[in-house]
Formats: structure tokens, sequence, C-alpha cells
């Protein structure tokens, strides 16, 4: 198994500006204000192979996105090496984003006031993709996520299970080798939630595409995952099978997988 | 090792233009797509356009007032005539240049979608040059359309007059393409000293604003202070409007036609730069907002 992400001591920190409370703060607000370093990602390393899917879990707030997006090259780290598929994603960003895929399920990537089909004409020329392929991949996209019936519809009127369809295409229409998925069933009712799931899994199986997504929704680690990724406070607390994490964190036989979670979060101490 | 770096930097270098066809081709489609887009609003350049109509009346009256009773005449660089087409002129070309930053790059740039935008494959610059440049076109038709229809449909001494000559109507257009460059360049310089401020659109109205000002969109230039006619022909702003409506109305000698546009140009050129510089050292400390 090739090796495809490799991130080593990956540090990133944020300040964050508060006001001062009490007597007058406002106006002792404007002339002064106190700084405070939060370290988001704080010496985060892991490797991640062709092929795999990997679940990153944590609490809100614990590093998952700022790791994500350190990997998609929109956040430059403070410290630290990450290479994915032999780049660097901040310094080589445009050769990097065309090689890879980014779902949000919290933002559209598609043009909001443009049918689905215009989005995906353009994103034909924003990725450079040759006609052939296009019309190959994006025949077979709309066949297998059932979005025929949408591409003349405006991205603003779909509701949010068909634009994460829609989403997934866009994505995916460029034929990436590394799929980033923040959230993706987010909000979604349980029948998209399935279809979503045996889509990432068929596509995963087919075409060889490396994912990497991060969750709330532990039923999407156990559908798609055989690896999970657990990050908290900045630092990872856990790489390995998620079978691991039920036989450390299970307090007894068929304990509910969320249920474990939380032990886990509270053994940690990473309540929020 | 050694022949296989040479390799490197020649395949490096297809890589790079290869690059840049798709981007300028994406750019393009974007700007199609866009300025379609902002096509559709017919009812919102219809009342856009009535306004345009409405100042530029209001201003034709008051002008008039003016030249009629004017102490010194015979000294103003624009005869009245000229001054009534450089108003109908101004009203249509004032809308190529907003006030503020676009609408969709700022939403973007608030909600942190500024993300999104840069897990595409291309320079963020072009990309948003592209949107932006297309959002202002789109909107402008419709409304130049109406005014300029109007200017000329008006009777007598109201009416947009007819260019001196056909070689001053074509600089006159030429000098409105690249006013638009010249204006988009600005409002990206603008957008990209936005990006990295959390609080407000206070500096960045301020900016646009004395784009306007200078522009002479309020107060046209040549009715500014003789001394201040030097400066105000070679500040970029006075290509907004000023240096355009000047050919038209032949203001401009055409010995210096082409030392003007290269001036509008060189502005051009030299806000590129700095939107550039300045978005290039926003993005390395951006911070992308929430989840």
């Amino acid at each position: 198994m090739a090796e495809q992400i490799r991130l080593t001591d990956i540090q990133k920190h944020f300040t964050v500006y508060e006001r001062p409370d009490g007597k007058w703060a406002l106006l002792r607000a404007a002339f002064s204000r106190k700084a405070r370093r939060v370290q988001a990602l704080d010496g985060v390393s892991f490797r991640i192979g062709e092929g795999e899917i990997v679940g990153c879990i944590g609490p809100n707030g614990a590093g998952k996105s700022t790791t994500v997006k350190v990997m998609s090259g929109i956040l430059t780290p403070d410290a630290g090496e990450c290479l994915i598929l032999g780049r660097t994603p901040w310094k080589e960003r445009i050769a990097h984003v065309s090689q890879i895929g980014v779902v949000f399920g919290q933002r559209s990537q598609l043009w909001w006031d443009v049918s689905v089909a215009d989005s995906f004409a353009l994103l034909k020329d924003v990725y450079a993709i040759p006609d052939g392929q296009f019309a190959r991949r994006s025949a077979e996209l709309i066949e297998t996520l059932d979005i025929g019936g949408l591409l003349k519809t405006p991205a603003r009127q779909l509701s949010l299970g068909q634009r994460m369809r829609c989403e997934l295409a866009a994505a995916l229409l460029h034929s990436p080798k590394i799929l980033f998925l923040d959230e993706p069933t987010i909000g979604l009712d349980a029948v998209a939630k399935l279809t979503l799931r045996a889509f990432l899994k068929e596509e995963n199986r087919r075409s060889g595409v490396t994912m990497l997504l991060t969750t709330h929704d532990m039923d999407d680690i156990e559908a798609l995952c055989r690896r999970v990724i657990v990050i908290g406070r900045g630092r990872l607390l856990y790489d390995g099978a998620i079978a691991g994490l039920r036989g450390k964190y299970a307090a007894r036989e068929g304990q509910d997988i969320d249920e474990i979670i939380a032990a886990m979060y509270r053994d940690m101490a990473l309540e929020s | 090792m050694g022949k296989g770096k040479g390799m490197g930097v020649a395949m490096d270098r297809t890589r790079k233009f290869s690059l840049f066809v798709c981007s300028a081709r994406a750019c393009i489609g974007l700007f199609r797509i866009r300025s379609i887009e902002s096509l559709q609003y017919r009812a919102a350049a219809l009342s856009s356009g009535s306004i345009s109509v409405f100042w530029a009346l209001i201003e034709i009256t008051v002008y008039t007032v003016f030249y009629r009773y004017a102490a010194h005449r015979e000294a103003a660089t624009l005869t009245l005539a000229q001054m009534v087409s450089y108003i109908w002129l101004g009203q249509t070309l004032v809308p190529l240049h907003p006030l503020s930053i676009d609408d969709e790059l700022l939403a973007k740039i608030n909600s942190g979608d500024v993300g999104v935008e840069l897990c595409r494959p291309l320079d963020l610059y072009f990309h948003w040059f592209a949107k932006s440049a297309a959002g202002r076109v789109g909107r402008f038709w419709w409304r130049a359309l109406i005014t300029l229809g109007i200017g000329l449909l008006m009777p007598g001494p109201l009416r947009l007059g007819a260019p001196v000559s056909a070689a001053g109507l074509i600089m006159f257009l030429v000098s409105v393409a690249s006013t638009f460059l010249l204006s988009a360049a600005y409002g990206m310089l603008v957008t990209a000293v936005r990006l990295g401020i959390t609080w407000g659109d206070g500096p960045t109205y301020m900016m646009m604003l004395v784009g306007g000002v200078l522009s002479g969109g309020y107060l046209p230039l040549p009715l500014w202070p003789d001394f201040m006619q030097g400066f105000l022909y070679v500040q970029p702003f006075a290509g907004y409007l000023d240096l355009p409506v000047r050919f038209y109305v032949g203001a401009i000698p055409p010995g210096r036609a082409a030392a003007t546009i290269a001036l509008q140009l060189g502005w051009t050129l030299l806000f590129v730069c700095a939107g550039r510089l300045v978005m290039r050292g926003r993005l390395r400390g951006v911070i992308i907002q929430g989840g």
C-alpha cells in the first residue's frame, strides 16, 4: 500500500483577542486588548495509505477541521511537515488542489445562482478535464448519484440532501486521488445518509480514491472506516481500528458507540 | 540527475503554461456566467437607470444656471454643450465604478468561504478579478443603455451631443475599455485589503470614496481649481470617467491620446501588482472562521 499522506508534528496556533471585562470595559477595550494564544494543533502526526478510508473524530473545537484545512492547502501551519502525493500543500497549492477533492458539509462549492449542469461545465474548465473524460465521468456520477433530474435546477433551489449529492459529484468530476470530507452527513435525513455512505463505499471500491472524513456521526465511521483517528486539544490521541476503542472504553457488552466515544472523551478530559 | 533536473524545469514551465491557459479559460467561463446572471435583473436596472437620468437632469440644470451667470464664462475649459455631454456620459460610466466591493466576494470573506475558493486550482486573484469584473459589467449594460438612450433623445440644450470626431469616439471606446480594467483592479486592491479585516467596512468604503470623488463623478474635474489640474490629470481616478469623456467631447488633443491611454494602463498594472502583493500577504495569515 503506497503512502499518500504524511503529517509530521504539525503545529498551528491562532491569536484570539479578548475584551477586558468589568467597569468601563467597552471604553478600555478601545485602547488595550488582551491577546490570547490558542494552540489549535500541537504536534499532529499520522500517515494514510492509498485507498484507505479513515475517519477523524474528536469533540467540537478539537482541531479536526484545522487538520483538514492544513491538508487541503488553505492554512499554513507554524511548524511541521506535511506531504501529500509528494507535495507540500501550502507551498504548491494549485498543483496540490487539482489532485484532491474537498466536500464541506456546511459550505457549498456549487455556484449559488447557476444550474448544476452549468456548475459542472465550469468545473470542467477549472480542472482542465478533457472532453471525453468529462463526458464519461459526469455520466457515471450522474447515474450513480441519481441527479439526472436536478441538472437544470439552480443550486439554491435544491434540498440539502439533493445538494449534497450534487456536491459529491462536483468534488469527484476531476477524478481526484484523495477526497477530504468535512462533516458530509451533517443535517441529512436517514435516507440521504444511507445513500451517501453507500455511494462513498462503492466509489472507494471502484476507483480506489483515498478518503478522510471528519464527522460527529459515529454511524458514518462504523459504516465506512476500518481505521479511526481521534484528535483532541490539538493532539493525536488514538489511531487504529475502531474495535480497539471499543475494547478500551466499553464498560459493558453491546454498549452504543456514542456512549463509548463519550466515555473516551471524559477519560481524556476532553469534554467541552 | 543533472539532465533530469533540466527536463524537470522545462516540464514545470509547460505545466505552468497549461495551468495558465486553463485558468484563463475558467475565468472567462466565470465571467460569462456571472455577467449573464446579472443581466436578468432588469427591474433593478430600470430603477437605477432612472436615477441616473434624474441626476443628470439636475446637474445639467445647475450647470446651465452656473454658466449663464458666471463672471468669467470665457475662462471655462469646457463649453456648456461639452459640459452637458460630460454629465450624460459621466452618469453612464458611474455605475461601472461602484463604491463597495463585490457583494459575492464580501459575503465569502465574511462567511469564511474563502477556504472553499482556495480549494480550486486557480489563482485566487484572477479568479476573483474575473468574478468582480463580470458583476460590474452585467449590472452596467442595462443602466448604461437607458441613460445613453434618454440622453440622446432629450430636446435641444439638454441633449447628449455627438462625439467630436470619429477618432474621438474610437478613443473614447478604447479608454472606456481600459477604465473598466482600471476600476476592477482598484476594486481588487480594496478587496485584498478587506481580506484581512474582521471589523466592518469603514476603511474599504473610504478607499472607494476617494476614487469616486477624484473621478469627477461628483464634481466634474474641469471645474476644480486651476492649480490642481496637473495633479488631477495624472492621478489614477481621472481614468474612471474624466479622461474617456474628454476624448468624446474633444478636450484632449489627439497628440496626447496615446500618453493618456498609457497612463490609464500604467495605473491598472500598478493596482494589479499592489493587489496581488497585499493578497499574498493576507492569505499567509488568513484565518478561516468556523467549523
